[in-house]
């Protein structure tokens, strides 16, 4: 979200205002963009499940909606308001899990257009939704995640960032890790059984967890380390399945920013920012990972040059000014497709 | 113009007053020549062949007439779908504002077929409606849980911020505010009732014979009084008053009939089963007073007016609705909603103390002029006149409406069963 506000700010035009829910209202200000926090009025806990009917009093005036979380309890309830005031609306599937309403219902077709953060994250709607719809993978701040001036890198460190949960397949890496080489897992612990597996597997292996880095930590090791590795799985390893396993993988976004050379699985949507085998590779099972781990000790891959590749490749496509001016072309569309039909609106808007 | 009805219930289905004179309205305004469409429920009665075309009854009942079940769960899910949204309803108010392209929707009582959902429709859609207050409805839609109602910006007065609010009784706009919190800041239109005397026939002499006739009509239920005239006759037949009651309407008449037969009260109190309207009226010239000791909520009892324009003075509770409209001494007998009060009162009218003639001229001339129906009529037509506005078709022709409705429809369910 952060980032999405940063781009279109790139691209100039455009007055914003995030909403969110909390336990209470509250408005706040980010980098000069009001951060308008409306009290939940669900009794979950969850934040998927939320909602708040002073949408209808907060929303009026406003001239498009991109509405995230949108296949949720959260967004179907944001949809029936927003569409209730005429307020042509952008929907963006960010996972968090969704409502039968939404896609068997059809009520997504309520959206005037899709955001899709993958192209992957598109194929699971696109036989749902059939209005306009942009795939726009990232954006990352170019500026905020860059190389070291001076970088001194361990070539030899081999460094995973993500949330400890089984779907993410951190399992597989540290599995097939060679002597020759290190992991640091970066991430918060989600599930704590997965995590005792990891730390048994880990043992005799060169395996640090940091499972509270803050930002900063985060982005020394970007900068400091040798490879990045993300290794989602759609099948954890209790066997359970995740039919969206990685919508858009932006960690891996970010190491590529910061100049790191990549290495993803097949899972989701990780092969499609994957661009240029120079600088990142593909692992379709162990076999394949224990491989390129192999290549990467020996030398052999990746290209000398891959951390100017990846910047390169990562600031071109998926940089805050490129993903702002797409993003501002996508609702101008929205909006003017929207101005030409005769939706609800009347008294509500 | 063109006036599409939403109303629960309509002739022969009926619970009160209220249903008529929305059968009555309709009926004079397409009198009038103004184009009608009366959207109502089903009909379940065989004596339904004398409705006219432009009645639809196309929507589904989800209570007063069906049957209740005492399944907590069966009977939350019937009221959700009573008072708060039924789709399939939805769906009917939406094709028939596509069909008959309506200047203005005038919705009558919306309870028992998902009212909240027709409204916010009407809201969505900007065309211009207006609500006709014989009862609390919006007391009744506050009872729906806030988190429902946010869903269709129900919370407060902005569901009605668009409608032309019509009541019956400025009784019932303090009610709704009282209870509701909910206020009409555009203001609303007193629109009192009115007795259609067209089979009234001149009143029979007063206290013939000695005796004193009082008559009832109307529901027989507790609190419309029953009681209170039983008890109240029990007390005169002690003090040996000559006097009957007949009591007009249906109910719980075997709970009643029973209670007069405990109080030995069989020779004077007949309870005589419903009455048309149309039949009503040439009995009320047999009687001296009209009884209706109701409960002080109720709205607007039309049955007084009607006695009233008979000439069959009103003994009527003082601060119900239909008490705005009569003066007490002059038109009707006000009381305080008491056994002793009604008592009084009947006992004055046996003991000839009240001037019954004078009175019952006074209510027929009342009733004749001020509250005549062609009165009330023109103050609902202009009232409905003045909101007319144009409004876009193209709205209500938003292939993604029936979905919109779909989603918020379902939305409620979830969020009040989960």
């Amino acid at each position: 979200m952060d980032y999405i506000v940063q781009a279109l700010r790139a691209a100039g035009g455009f007055q914003q205002c995030i909403f969110s829910l909390g336990k209470e209202d509250r408005l706040l200000q980010r980098d000069g963009t009001p951060v308008r926090v409306l009290r939940n009025e669900s009794p979950s806990s969850e934040p998927v499940f939320g909602y708040s009917s002073a949408m209808w009093r907060e929303l009026r005036g406003f001239d498009l909606v991109h509405l995230h979380h949108s296949l949720t309890v959260f967004g179907a309830y944001s949809l029936a308001l927003v569409r209730s005031m005429g307020i042509p609306i952008v929907g963006t599937d960010l996972g968090g899990g969704e409502r039968d309403l939404m896609l068997r219902g059809r009520s997504i077709e309520l959206l005037d257009g899709i955001v899709s953060i993958s192209q992957f994250a598109y194929s699971l709607l696109g036989t749902s939704f059939k209005g306009p719809h942009e795939v726009i993978i990232g954006p990352v701040n170019t500026e905020s995640f860059s190389p070291a001036l001076d970088p001194v890198r361990d070539r030899r460190r081999v460094l995973c960032v993500s949330r400890i949960m089984p779907h993410k397949g951190i399992d597989r890496i540290i599995t097939v890790l060679p002597p020759e080489l290190s992991l640091t897992i970066v991430g918060r612990v989600y599930h704590e059984e997965y995590y005792g597996i990891l730390q048994n597997l880990a043992a005799g292996k060169n395996v640090t967890f940091i499972i509270d880095a803050d930002d900063d930590t985060l982005l020394t090791l970007y900068r400091t380390s040798g490879l990045f590795v993300q290794a989602s799985t759609a099948m954890d390893i209790f066997g359970n399945p995740h039919a969206k396993a990685e919508l858009m993988g932006l960690t891996t976004l970010e190491a590529m920013a910061c100049g790191l050379p990549v290495v993803v699985s097949e899972t989701g949507s990780l092969p499609e920012l994957i661009a240029d085998p120079r600088f990142g590779r593909v692992f379709h099972n162990p076999a394949e990972l224990t491989n390129i781990f192999r290549d990467f000790v020996a030398g052999a891959w990746p290209e000398a040059d891959a951390d100017v590749l990846a910047r390169e490749h990562v600031t071109r496509a998926h940089g805050l000014e490129a993903i702002g001016r797409r993003l501002a072309s996508f609702y101008g569309t929205v909006m003017g497709e929207h101005a030409k039909s005769r939706h609800v609106c009347a008294s509500y808007s | 113009m063109r006036i599409l009805f939403i109303t629960n219930l309509y002739p022969p289905v009926l619970i009160g007053g209220f249903e008529l004179a929305c059968a009555n309205v309709a009926d004079a305004l397409a009198a009038r020549g103004h184009e009608i469409r009366v959207l109502t429920t089903w009909c379940h009665l065989p004596d339904n062949t004398a409705a006219p075309a432009w009645v639809r009854r196309e929507l589904d009942l989800f209570f007063f007439v069906p049957y209740s079940s005492h399944n907590q769960t069966v009977a939350l899910r019937d009221l959700h779908s009573a008072v708060c949204s039924s789709y399939a309803n939805t769906l009917h108010l939406l094709r028939n504002i596509r069909e008959f392209r309506p200047d203005l929707v005038s919705v009558w009582n919306p309870l028992g077929v998902g009212g909240l959902a027709m409204m916010d429709l009407l809201n969505l859609i900007g065309l211009p409606w207006s609500l006709h207050l014989g009862d609390r409805v919006p007391v009744d839609i506050v009872d729906v849980p806030d988190v429902v109602r946010g869903l269709y910006n129900a919370c407060g007065n902005s569901l009605y911020a668009g409608a032309r609010i019509l009541s019956v009784s400025q009784h019932l706009l303090d009610e709704i505010e009282a209870m509701a919190g909910i206020s009409f800041p555009h203001g609303a239109d007193i629109v009192a009732g009115w007795a259609d005397l067209s089979h009234a026939v001149p009143h029979q002499p007063y206290l013939r014979e000695g005796r004193a006739r009082f008559v009832a009509a109307g529901g027989i239920y507790q609190h419309k009084g029953i009681d209170l005239m039983l008890a109240a006759s029990a007390r005169l037949q002690a003090e040996g008053v000559d006097f009957s009651l007949d009591l007009y309407g249906d109910g719980e008449l075997p709970q009643y009939i029973d209670r007069a037969r405990s109080l030995q009260l069989q020779d004077r109190v007949c309870f005589k089963g419903p009455r048309a309207q149309s039949q009503l009226l040439p009995l009320y010239s047999e009687y001296d007073a009209f009884l209706c000791p109701t409960w002080e909520r109720d709205p607007f009892p039309f049955a007084p007016l009607e006695a009233a324009g008979c000439e069959t003075p009103p003994v009527l509770t003082r601060n119900c609705g239909t008490s705005e409209r009569l003066v007490d001494g002059v038109h009707c007998m006000k009381i305080d909603r008491t056994v002793e009060q009604l008592a009084e009162a009947m006992a004055q009218v046996a003991a000839g103390k009240v001037d019954l003639a004078r009175m019952g001229r006074a209510g027929q001339r009342l009733m004749k002029t001020d509250l005549s129906f062609a009165r009330y009529l023109d103050r609902v037509e202009d009232a409905l006149n003045d909101h007319v506005r144009p409004w876009d078709y193209a709205v209500a022709d938003d292939p993604a409406l029936p979905l919109l409705a779909f989603l918020k429809h379902n939305l409620s369910v979830f969020l009040r069963f989960g």
